[in-house]
């Protein structure tokens, strides 16, 4: 089966110091891979880098075997990719329609389709109905986490790349809010990779996992192999 | 009488000050940009009108000319100054500094070009007329305060109910995010100078036609708009406007207890005030950063 998002020795960085290195990966259909690592092993950068938000200084970014480096993220989001960024993915002073009605917008959402695709999102998170109407800096961090999801589904990706959604989160509320993603990813082949560093929360959703430390991938596995490498166990 | 006559004054100085201040609030609050050169834009918009009415081309292309000139200096000054000093990710001061400037630059050639004396431009709507016994009133007063309503009422609907004007206010709260979101940062940043440069427009053009016009006149109205901008509330839109309403009405109130050279003063003992008492402004957040 050929890989939805690959990345071939893809190299990026700050100011020319390299944050990652050689890393390869391949994400295949409706498969949800897990990326590993602690805070500056590069996972985020990563994840801009397929984005667009940053350009790879070497190798490159495959979505569905196209070559995207150099691509702005409109372009790759209307490629079926979608981003729930790190931290907090909302804008405080909008309200969560607003925000929706930005979202879609932004990433070409037909007029005529837009009404449809928001019902289509509160249909797998039916509890943003109560505060659509409510700026987002008045959402409680679970709240806001769910309507960041919410506004990157609603370009219905076929990719979709989850930057820690779970900092601030409960364990429990973190479960509640990929519950909704995994029956999607299930249901209608949603691709996703998640990074993460509550690993164990993380790994009750993977099909396979990537662990990343300084800038390189070190180790590549499923979900069990990991829960039984326990010197990696330890480490995250 | 005299007090209805001094708020009547200080109401159309207001809602002057306050379409400058807002155009200032907009950029500054969207962009993080200290556009000091806003003032220029202002003497151009003003220049502009003067010198295509002066020739005797009509008002509409009067108008025209301000309004594209006005425009033009804001997006291209942000296309060719502030993007290139922030590409290089220059600081927030060295963009102050190049902003002021280009102020002093046009200040120069306004000067160069129309003489650096004071200038009005006489129309019938410029003389005054008796409203009540002993309170004079010119139509232009009764223009300012109706264009004030329309252009910010228009800016509200404009950044409420447009995508353009909801991509403004996120720009506002998070760049970053704005390209996570898929738009263009910078094309947003050039709508807000050219939205911030348009509200100047009838202030300039209204101003030139009651109080007159000096090439140095940018140094005066960009002091107002920092002080409505931190008054009001840094990145408040509606607090900025209604502070520009209140610097107006309180610099012509206070004529009723001072002499006029010390209107000025009255401005910034009220943005002292503000600064010690209520450094959040009129409508702005608290933040600790």
């Amino acid at each position: 089966m050929s890989a939805v998002l690959e990345t071939r020795q893809v190299a990026a960085g700050y100011g020319g110091r390299p944050v990652i290195t050689g890393i390869d990966i391949a994400l295949q259909p409706a498969e949800v891979l897990c990326l590993i690592g602690h805070n500056g092993a590069g996972k985020s950068t990563l994840l801009k880098t397929m984005f667009g938000l940053m350009a790879p200084e070497a190798g490159e970014v495959r979505i569905n075997g196209e070559p995207v480096s150099g691509r702005s993220p409109r372009e790759i989001a209307e490629m079926g990719v979608a981003m729930v960024p790190e931290g907090r993915g909302v804008f405080p002073s909008l309200t969560v329609t607003e925000i929706f009605a930005l979202g879609m917008h932004a990433t070409g959402v037909p007029k005529a389709e837009r009404a449809e695709r928001v019902d289509w999102v509160l249909g797998i998170l039916p509890v943003i109905r109560e505060f659509m109407h409510r700026p987002a800096s008045t959402l409680s961090g679970g709240q806001q986490q769910m309507v960041s999801i919410g506004r990157a589904l609603l370009s219905r990706p076929k990719i979709l790349l989850m930057d820690e959604p779970s900092i601030g989160l409960a364990p429990k509320l973190f479960q509640d809010l990929l519950a909704p993603i995994r029956t999607l990813q299930q249901r209608e082949g949603l691709s996703i990779l998640l990074v993460e560093q509550n690993v164990r929360e993380a790994l009750k959703i993977s099909d396979r996992a990537v662990v990343m430390k300084s800038g390189q991938m070190i180790w590549e596995g499923g979900p069990d192999e990991l829960s039984d490498n326990e010197k990696l166990m330890e480490l995250y | 009488m005299l007090a209805i006559q001094l708020a009547i004054t200080g109401l159309q100085t207001g809602a002057l000050y306050a379409l400058t201040a807002v155009g200032f609030s907009l950029i500054f609050g969207s962009t993080r940009i200290f556009h000091f050169a806003h003032g220029a834009t202002f003497v151009i918009a003003a220049y502009f009108f003067y010198g295509v009415f002066g020739a005797g081309l009509g008002l509409l292309p009067s108008i025209a000319a301000a309004g594209l000139g006005a425009v033009a200096f804001g997006v291209l000054l942000d296309r060719l100054v502030y993007a290139p000093i922030q590409r290089h990710e220059g600081s927030f001061f060295t963009v102050f500094v190049a902003s002021f400037g280009v102020g002093i630059v046009v200040q120069n050639l306004i000067g160069m070009v129309f003489g650096r004396g004071f200038v009005t431009v006489n129309t019938p709507l410029s003389r005054s007329v008796e409203m009540i016994p002993g309170v004079y009133v010119s139509p232009l007063a009764w223009i300012a305060i109706l264009c004030t309503a329309i252009f910010l009422g228009a800016l509200q609907f404009f950044l409420r109910r447009t995508h353009t004007g909801m991509a403004l206010r996120a720009l506002a709260d998070n760049p970053e995010l704005v390209r996570t979101f898929g738009l263009n940062p910078r094309m947003i940043a050039a709508t807000a100078f050219a939205v911030g440069s348009v509200l100047v427009v009838p202030a300039a053009i209204i101003t030139s036609a009651t109080t007159g016009l000096n090439p140095a006149i940018g140094h005066h109205v960009m002091l107002i708009s920092l002080a409505a901008t931190i008054v009001g509330g840094i990145g408040s839109v509606s607090g900025t406007m209604l502070a520009g309403l209140l610097l107006g009405l309180a610099e012509s109130l206070a004529l009723l207890v001072v002499d006029s050279q010390w209107t000025e003063a009255v401005t910034f003992a009220i943005l002292f005030a503000f600064i010690i008492i209520r450094p959040a402004g009129l409508l702005g957040r608290a933040t600790a950063h």
